[in-house]
Parts: C-alpha cells; structure tokens; sequence
C-alpha cells in the first residue's frame, strides 16, 4: 500500500472511531498541526455522516445549558479576577446586563443574585446594617457580605458559591491603620459560615471604609498568610435602613 | 415532492446553523443559547447511543459545547457541513472517553438490534435526504457483517476488540475488512 493509503485509512479508521487509543491521539494531535490532515478528516466526516441520520434526537436535561453557560463564563472572567473594580455593586449589575444569556434557566440564575439584594432581612432601625457584594469571577462565586457596625456582628452568605472540594473560601480585610497587606478575617466553613465576631477588634469607622476580599484557597485557609489564589473585592454600602418598606 | 420538501428545510437549517456558528465566533453568547438549542438534542443522542450513560453523556456534552465555544472560529464551510462539524466534536469526545473507560459502558445486547433498524429519520438535518440515501445505498452494498462493522463502530462506538470478539474473528482481519469497506464506501460515493 503507499503511503497516501496508509494515511487515507488512518484518518478513516479515526472518522469511524475504530483506531486504537494511541494511533488515535496520535492523529489527533497532528490535524491541528496538519493543515492537509485536518482536510482529509473532514471530507471522511462529510462521507460518513449520513449514517447519524439514523439517530433520534433526545430530550435535554433542564440543567446542562446552564453548567455549560457556567464553565464558559468562569473562563471568560478569568482575567478580571485580579482586576478588582472600584463599585462592585454597579459592575455586578453591569455583568449581569452583560450575559444575557438566551434560556430562562440562566436568566433565573441572574435573578438570584438580584433577588438576594433585594430581599435582604430588614435590619433593626437603629442598628448600623452595612453590605458588601462580591462579584461572579473566576472561580470566586458571589457573596454578601453583612456587617452590623454597632455589634460588629458580620454574617456571610453564599449567593452562587458552591464548596470546592479540598479548597476553603477566606475573608480579608484591607483596612486603614492596619498596614498595606490584607488581614484575614477567618476561613469559612465548608457551609460558610464564619465566627460571626471575627471582626470585634475593628473599630466601626474602620470597618466602614474597609476593604472586604474572598479568595480560594488550599483547605484550612492560607498556608502563607496572605492570599494565595486571586482574591474578589467588596466595599460595605449602607442597606436601606431609613427608609420605610411597608409592613412585614 | 416530499423529498424536495426535505431538502429545502434541510438547507435552510445549514444556512441557520453557520450563521449562529459565526455568531458564537464573535462571543455572541445569545446565538451560543440557539445553537444549543437546535443541535444539543441531535448530539446528545448521538452521544448517548455511544456511552449508553446520561450522566455521563451530560458530562461529555459539557465538554462538547465548551469546546464549541472556543472552536467556532475554526469552523470553516468550505470543508464540512456545520452540523456534521458539531456532531464530529460531540462523536469524537464520546468514543475519547469511551477508549479512556472501557469498563464504564455496559455491554448491551440489543445494539445489533438498534443498528439492524437504521432506516433514516424522516426529521433530520445531518445530512440532506439524498446524501444520506446515497450513503445507506454504498454501506448496503457490502457484506452483512461488514455493515453491521461500520455500523457498530461508527454509531455505537466499537472499537476494533469488540467487534473481532462479536464477529469471533482476529483483530488483523476486522482491521482488514474494516479497511476494504470503507474503501468501497469511499469509492461507491464518488460521483
């Protein structure tokens, strides 16, 4: 056989999916090297493909879009992690006019961060109730943040953050006064939770000018004592605590 | 007539499916939501008929449609159809994850069964009627068991093990008629 045979089965025996694993990787490393290679592939697709006409198309999963819409956008932000912006509440919503994904189950994803900011429990009249949202990035999910100034009382809360297996998310602060590098506040939980007084030692002021961060880290929080993996910024805003809201 | 009918939907939906591929290769993540919808069904079957596990077939069709995303430029409509482009990435990851996990996918059967009912689907938009037509006519035309070869391995996933144990024949000789059927295909389709 010569060898444009040899090469013609080769690529045939790919297209049919009968050609060893090796061969197989092989080949499937030149057509992106092999311009000639990659033409001989798709003319063997186009021979064959007429044999899927056989096959019946099957209902979806309500979900795989999603995940799929999920993993593309986590790509696609990866390198705005390390680019914190001033007013993380505007971009947040910024970012959700931007993925205006076509489905309804990722518009419902979007809601659920706006939703969560809408319906935050109604804080006390007199207490000082802060808030700080961190954005959908990278492999940084979006929290709030909650802090009660008065009580010093912070309450953390997931809003599309899942647990990473062997990872822990930990809270810093960058506060005046405290030098330049960030402090940790404490490592959540693997249900995300954190000591709700880890923040006794700031005083109100300080706490209200603060800067918040989240950032993955090994399991256990961060060997070094400062950030390791890219962190997520958030600044505290003052909830609505003057406004009436009607009755609850 | 029906099969011009068929033809000219057929065209059509080529017509759409490249349009929304050279969207998805300017980001246009809307086009990226279409194109999902119209072609996921198609490759998860296809998926599914290879690994015969939906959560895993889910995982490869992740996979799939991530890799869409970032391949659409590639696509070039000079050298293939768009769906049969797509159904390529989905085939591909299947059978790739199949040769990784052999012993995930249970044997089953009725797969002789399945591919014995191969009659083309009247719905579909893989290839136009008459292409398909002209490829289940050159498949026909060899031998039973070097049909039911290509079949097995092109739409189950077979890999060359599987059928010389099926057809109780060596490895040497599957790989050997598999090698003159597709040159009969090959040359049964020249125009």
């Amino acid at each position: 056989m010569s060898e444009r045979d040899d090469l013609e089965m080769l690529v045939a025996e790919f297209v049919l999916g009968t050609l060893p694993k090796e061969e197989r990787e092989s080949l499937q490393a030149r057509r992106t090297r092999e311009p000639e290679i990659e033409a001989l592939i798709q003319q063997w697709e186009t021979r064959l493909a007429g044999m899927l006409d056989a096959i019946e198309p099957v209902e979806l999963g309500p979900d795989l879009l999603a995940r799929i819409q999920r993993t593309i956008e986590q790509q696609q932000s990866a390198p705005e992690a390390t680019n914190p912006t001033p007013d993380n509440v505007v971009s947040l919503r910024k970012q959700v006019a931007r993925w205006r994904w076509s489905t309804a189950v990722a518009s419902a994803a979007a809601l659920v961060l706006v939703a969560v900011l809408a319906t935050q429990p109604e804080p006390e009249p007199q207490t000082q109730s802060f808030v700080a949202v961190f954005q959908h990035n990278d492999e940084q999910p979006a929290f709030l943040l909650t802090v009660d100034l008065d009580s010093r009382q912070l309450n953390i809360q997931p809003v599309t953050a899942e647990p990473k297996q062997d990872k822990s998310y930990q809270l810093w602060i960058v506060a005046e006064g405290y030098g330049p590098n960030p402090r940790s506040v404490g490592v959540m939980s693997d249900n995300f939770t954190l000591d709700q007084a880890a923040l006794r030692e700031y005083d109100p002021e300080t706490l209200r000018d603060a800067t918040f961060g989240i950032s993955l880290e090994p399991k256990g929080g961060s060997p070094t004592g400062q950030p390791t993996g890219p962190a997520i910024h958030g600044f505290l805003y003052p909830t609505a605590a003057n406004e009436t809201s009607g009755q609850q | 007539m029906h099969s011009d009918r068929q033809q000219t939907a057929h065209l059509q939906s080529t017509a759409e499916v490249t349009d929304m591929i050279r969207r998805v290769a300017q980001q246009d993540r809307e086009a990226f939501g279409r194109l999902y919808e119209a072609t996921a069904p198609k490759l998860m079957a296809t998926v599914l008929r290879i690994l015969k596990d939906r959560s895993w077939a889910d995982d490869v069709m992740h996979d799939t449609y991530v890799k869409i995303w970032h391949k659409a430029d590639q696509f070039d409509a000079k050298l293939s159809s768009p769906i049969t482009w797509l159904a390529a990435i989905a085939r591909h990851g299947a059978i790739d994850e199949l040769r990784r996990h052999p012993a995930r996918r249970e044997s089953s059967g009725d797969e002789i069964d399945d591919i014995a009912d191969s009659a083309p689907a009247a719905h579909d938009q893989i290839a136009d009627h008459q292409t398909v037509k002209h490829l289940n006519h050159c498949i026909d035309q060899l031998e039973k068991d070097r049909q039911d070869m290509v079949r097995l391995a092109y739409l189950n996933g077979w890999s060359r093990d599987q059928l010389a144990l099926h057809f109780d024949q060596p490895i040497n000789t599957v790989k050997t008629w598999l090698h003159r059927a597709l040159k009969q295909i090959k040359r049964c389709l020249e125009p």
